[in-house]
């Protein structure tokens, strides 16, 4: 929360001396810059609705009377930092009538005999149990279900049964999906407002999973580690908007969505400040330009593939901590809501590569399956039978569609055009 | 010349050393009499390789030692700039230093003149000394400063270690060492490379006992009788050098000012005062000033500000870490790079940014790292220094924004009016109550606490002149509001009214209160001494200072030649050695206090 003696309480003379502020350092030759448009105003708590988490958006919400979004900059230009980037989450009574997801030692008891399960369930044989099931995480030539999945042909982990998630409908179909072309049939969602065909069969496959659903309303580890690495460098990202004319409704705005190199500034809770300026990356591929519309406060991008540096932890590349890798987000778009604090809040959804939704305990290896008792070949079965987009000459489908929610607060962001030689000390 | 002067006067090597034919073109510069115009651009004193690498070794006091006069101990940054110039930036100084008690509405910088060092404080500076010398001597710097050869590095060797000791100790007590002081730490030296069978830690022992010494750790200034007025005593060269060196540079002299003294030449007031005007035209001049308004505005109080983090989320330790310096920014910016007019610090909308000071700003930066320099715009309701938030934040209370304290500042340390501390039986109830439901502004809260006529006295003095700054919280970031109530930010100084922080700029801009006041403090600041009731003097400095049209380098300039500030005042202390004996060294030896070599 904002303490209310830093907030710009919705004055827009405020807006207006930022847009000022800006300019004159504009004038002065410095970079393009894009500007926050507003200071985070005091708001209340996001709503959550009944069938929304706690980390849902008030775009969610029923709200019986919206608040008035603020005016854009005069130079139509407005810029933003991620501060939550993680799988949607939708939690709904009935997604999981066979229990979570569950680890790997109950994936390797659900493939015995059932007096067999019995008896190593029994303390006395905890040892052998462990033994057992550990074994059964590697294969032949030293490899292991997480470095090599599809090497293993196992049983699919538990697949989410209900009908309502997160997410857009990418394909433009609100069937099954069978006659998208280059796409495989799947069963659609229908969105937290009852918009059909949504796309996120992601979360058909890891709804059920603790570390993305969450346990008793306290985000998962993998929301929390994702959201972690905001703040902490390893995938920051920035949005920059431009041509922006109205926030209710502009029929073209060009989105700049990248990552950015510099660490997060965070109050003394680790906090995203709004305010703070971050620049974007000087690696190129990690630029990514779309171009949207906005009807109603929302923005909305035209399908474009993004894509978006990810790497896990901050070590060196001798081991997984500091691994690279990436987000690659095919025909990927945007659908974010104005907030009326300055804020954006909504959904990133795209298609991944199969192999990039298990990239963290697949670069983990050995040691995620054995010791975070993750069932990496388990979930990569599951997300081919799931998988709805890029189908291959095999029929095979490559991608499975994902839906990202993120959220992002008004920020100045330096640009570095493609090309741009920005000189630096 | 030092290593650390060559970095500066000489572009560097990758690895950082210089190359010979660079050095001994270096060399050539400072062995020149004339050298001190090179020096205007350059590290002070970078006299030890010089001496080392010339055939005559760094000359011996020769004769009585002058009279002891006042000694000052040296400042944190005093020390620190002495070691990076004196051995070069690369040897570390590690370990806290014990600080100098302030003098109620007076200088650190007088303070130091009645400081001695506890022995806590002794210890530290111990610690630093042998850690000091243990890199100077080691294998990787020795040769910077040992041109000798010792006969045989296992064993004492008395002539290779004087010849080592003796440009050091002129370096580190701003004079040549007597003969009785040198035969002593060449003895350190040679009982310890005995004890140790290595040569080099017997010069490392020699050394950190001159980094203790008082000559060392003191500024000692000496006088001698004054021709022109019979009877009475002035500063002695070497004092001037010293005195010249501190108040401008904030280091010690260096190779061209200890030639000056050897020759006499500070004493004779043109060729005094053409060695000044250089030093305020060099860049190290921004050394100087950055240490006067350091001083000036109190800033060791940003070593324990606090805020109230559930008040302040927004204030942690990048935020804390980046005020002082954004004020010391802008001050030199303004007044040595811009050679603005000391009255346009308080009206000026030049300033400069870093990340962590963006959001406070509001404002956008254009580098990852660094800083980015940043004009307000002309409506912005902050500008000048009392706009920075490093001064709002620092006259704040932890959880809310301070009009009494912040006007007190800008009363005492600003205009030099001194104001009388609160009652101790005052209720503060009215004033803390920041979330009060019917008193929602500073300005009403205070307006409640003086209805008492005991509060009301002082609070007339200080509050006008701290609710223009209301629209500023308790750490500097703009609000339009309190308690949702509009923010009254009027205010009135001598009889002027104006409104909020630019209007208080500009009111401080006209007075002439606030030359008088900065002209006084450099004064006090140059030498040691509180100028008390030398109204005349100070009055006849701020003249010449508006003269030059209120330009820091010339009030800079004029009282580092002002004849009345080399004029011995107070009682003398007696006689070097006695002086030292005083704090407990060794007279007429080495002069480690409180230990025998």
């Amino acid at each position: 929360m904002i303490p209310s003696s830093t907030i710009g309480e919705g004055d827009p003379a405020r807006s207006r001396r930022h847009a000022r502020r800006a300019a004159a350092l504009l004038a002065a030759g410095f970079l393009t810059i894009a500007a926050p448009h507003a200071v985070m105003a005091k708001v209340g708590p996001k709503v959550s609705g009944t069938k929304v988490s706690a980390t849902k958006a008030p775009a969610a919400a029923k709200a019986a009377t919206p608040a008035p979004l603020p005016a854009p900059p005069a130079d139509g230009i407005m810029g933003f930092v991620m501060t939550s980037f993680s799988p949607a989450v939708h939690i709904g009574k009935d997604d999981c009538p066979e229990g979570p997801q569950g680890v790997l030692r109950d994936h390797y008891l659900e493939t015995l005999p059932a007096p067999e399960a019995t008896r190593l369930r029994l303390k006395v044989n905890e040892e052998e149990l462990t033994s057992r099931w550990k074994k059964y995480a590697v294969g032949p030539d030293d490899t292991n279900i997480c470095s090599q999945p599809q090497l293993f042909d196992r049983p699919p982990t538990r697949f989410l049964k209900g009908k309502v998630a997160q997410g857009i409908n990418l394909d433009g179909d609100s069937g099954n999906g069978a006659g998208v072309p280059n796409g495989c049939a799947h069963e659609n969602f229908f969105g937290p407002d009852g918009e059909p065909g949504v796309d996120n069969q992601y979360w058909r496959v890891q709804g059920c999973a603790e570390g993305v659903r969450g346990v008793n309303d306290a985000p998962g580890e993998t929301t929390r580690g994702l959201n972690q690495f905001l703040l902490s460098g390893e995938h920051s990202q920035v949005l920059i908007l431009r041509g922006v004319d109205s926030l209710v409704r502009d029929d073209d705005v060009e989105i700049i969505y990248a990552n950015t190199e510099d660490r997060a500034i965070v109050d003394s809770n680790q906090k995203f400040l709004p305010g703070a300026s971050y620049s974007v990356t000087r690696t190129p591929q990690y630029r990514n330009v779309l171009r949207g519309r906005i009807v109603n406060g929302v923005l909305t991008t035209q399908p474009v593939d993004i894509r978006l540096r990810q790497t896990w932890g901050q070590g060196g590349g001798r081991d997984i901590r500091g691994a690279r890798s990436e987000w690659a987000l095919r025909r990927s778009q945007l659908r974010l809501t104005f907030q009326p604090d300055g804020s954006l809040h909504g959904i990133v959804a795209g298609y991944q590569p199969l192999l990039n939704v298990i990239q963290s305990p697949s670069i983990g290896g050995i040691g995620a399956a054995t010791a975070a008792g993750i069932n990496c070949a388990g979930i990569y079965k599951a997300l081919k039978l799931a998988a709805d987009g890029d189908r291959d000459a095999g029929g095979q489908c490559t991608t499975i569609s994902t839906a990202i929610e993120a959220s992002a607060i008004p920020a100045f962001i330096n640009d570095r055009p493609a090309g741009q030689k920005v000189a630096e000390r | 010349m030092s290593r650390a002067l060559s970095s500066r006067s000489l572009s560097p090597s990758p690895s950082g050393r210089r190359s010979p034919a660079r050095w001994l073109a270096a060399l050539a510069l400072i062995a020149s009499p004339l050298a001190l115009a090179a020096c205007t651009a350059d590290k002070a004193p970078g006299g030890a390789q010089a001496s080392a690498l010339s055939a005559p070794p760094a000359p011996l006091f020769t004769g009585a030692l002058a009279q002891v006069v006042a000694m000052r101990r040296i400042t944190e940054s005093q020390y620190r700039n002495s070691i990076a110039d004196i051995f070069g930036t690369d040897i570390k100084v590690a370990g806290r230093f014990e600080p100098i008690v302030r003098p109620v509405h007076e200088l650190i910088a007088t303070g130091g003149s009645a400081s001695t060092i506890s022995p806590a404080g002794l210890e530290q500076f111990d610690a630093m000394a042998r850690g000091i010398a243990a890199q100077v001597f080691d294998a990787d710097h020795r040769g910077w400063f040992v041109k000798c050869t010792p006969r045989n590095p296992k064993l004492a060797d008395s002539a290779c270690a004087a010849e080592a000791l003796t440009p050091l100790g002129r370096y580190l007590f701003r004079r040549p060492m007597t003969g009785g002081e040198l035969a002593a730490y060449v003895k350190m030296a040679d009982a310890a490379a005995t004890q140790t069978g290595d040569f080099h830690m017997g010069l490392q022992l020699a050394l950190s006992a001159m980094l203790t010494s008082p000559n060392f750790l003191f500024i000692v200034e000496s006088g001698e009788d004054d021709p022109a007025s019979p009877g009475d005593l002035r500063l002695d060269n070497y004092s001037r050098a010293a005195r010249l060196s501190f108040f401008l540079w904030n280091s010690t002299p260096g190779e061209a000012l200890l030639t000056a003294a050897a020759e006499g030449r500070l004493t004779d007031a043109v060729q005094m005062a053409a060695i000044a005007q250089k030093m305020v035209q060099s860049p190290r001049i921004e050394a100087g000033v950055r240490a006067f308004f350091e001083d000036m505005l109190l800033f060791e109080k940003f070593d324990e500000m606090a805020k109230d983090n559930v008040v302040y989320p927004r204030f942690n330790a990048d935020v804390a870490q980046a005020l002082p310096e954004q004020m010391l920014r802008t001050i030199v910016d303004h007044l040595i790079f811009r050679d603005g007019d000391y009255r346009d610090l308080f009206t000026t909308r030049h300033t400069f940014v870093n990340r962590a000071l963006g959001p406070l700003y509001q404002v956008p930066v254009s580098q990852s790292q660094g800083w980015v320099p940043l004009e307000l715009p002309a409506a912005d309701e902050r500008a000048g220094i009392l706009g920075q938030a490093g001064f709002l934040a620092l006259y704040s209370h932890s959880g809310r924004s301070s009009p009494t304290l912040r006007g007190r500042a800008v009363r005492e340390l600003l205009l030099c009016q001194p104001v009388p501390n609160p009652p101790g039986n005052v209720n503060f109830t009215a004033v803390q109550d920041v979330n009060s439901k019917t008193l929602h502004t500073a300005r009403m809260r205070l307006n409640a606490h003086n209805t008492d006529p005991v509060c009301a006295a002082c609070h007339k003095i200080t509050d006008p002149l701290g609710l223009p700054l209301e629209k500023f919280d308790g750490i500097g970031a703009f609000r339009y509001t309190e308690n949702k109530a509009p923010i009254d930010t009027n205010g009135v100084f001598e009889g002027v009214a104006f409104s909020g922080a630019v209007g208080l700029g500009k009111a401080l801009a006209a007075s002439k209160s606030t030359t008088e006041c900065v002209a006084s403090r450099a004064l006090e600041y140059a030498t040691g001494r509180h100028p008390g009731e030398e109204t005349d003097l100070i009055t006849g400095i701020e003249q010449g200072f508006e003269k030059q049209g209120y330009r820091m380098r010339s009030l800079f300039l004029q009282i580092a030649t002002l004849p009345q500030a080399y004029r011995i005042k107070a009682p003398a202390m007696g006689t070097t050695p006695a002086a030292i004996a005083a704090l407990g060294a060794t007279p007429g030896g080495p002069t480690k206090i409180g230990a025998q070599p």
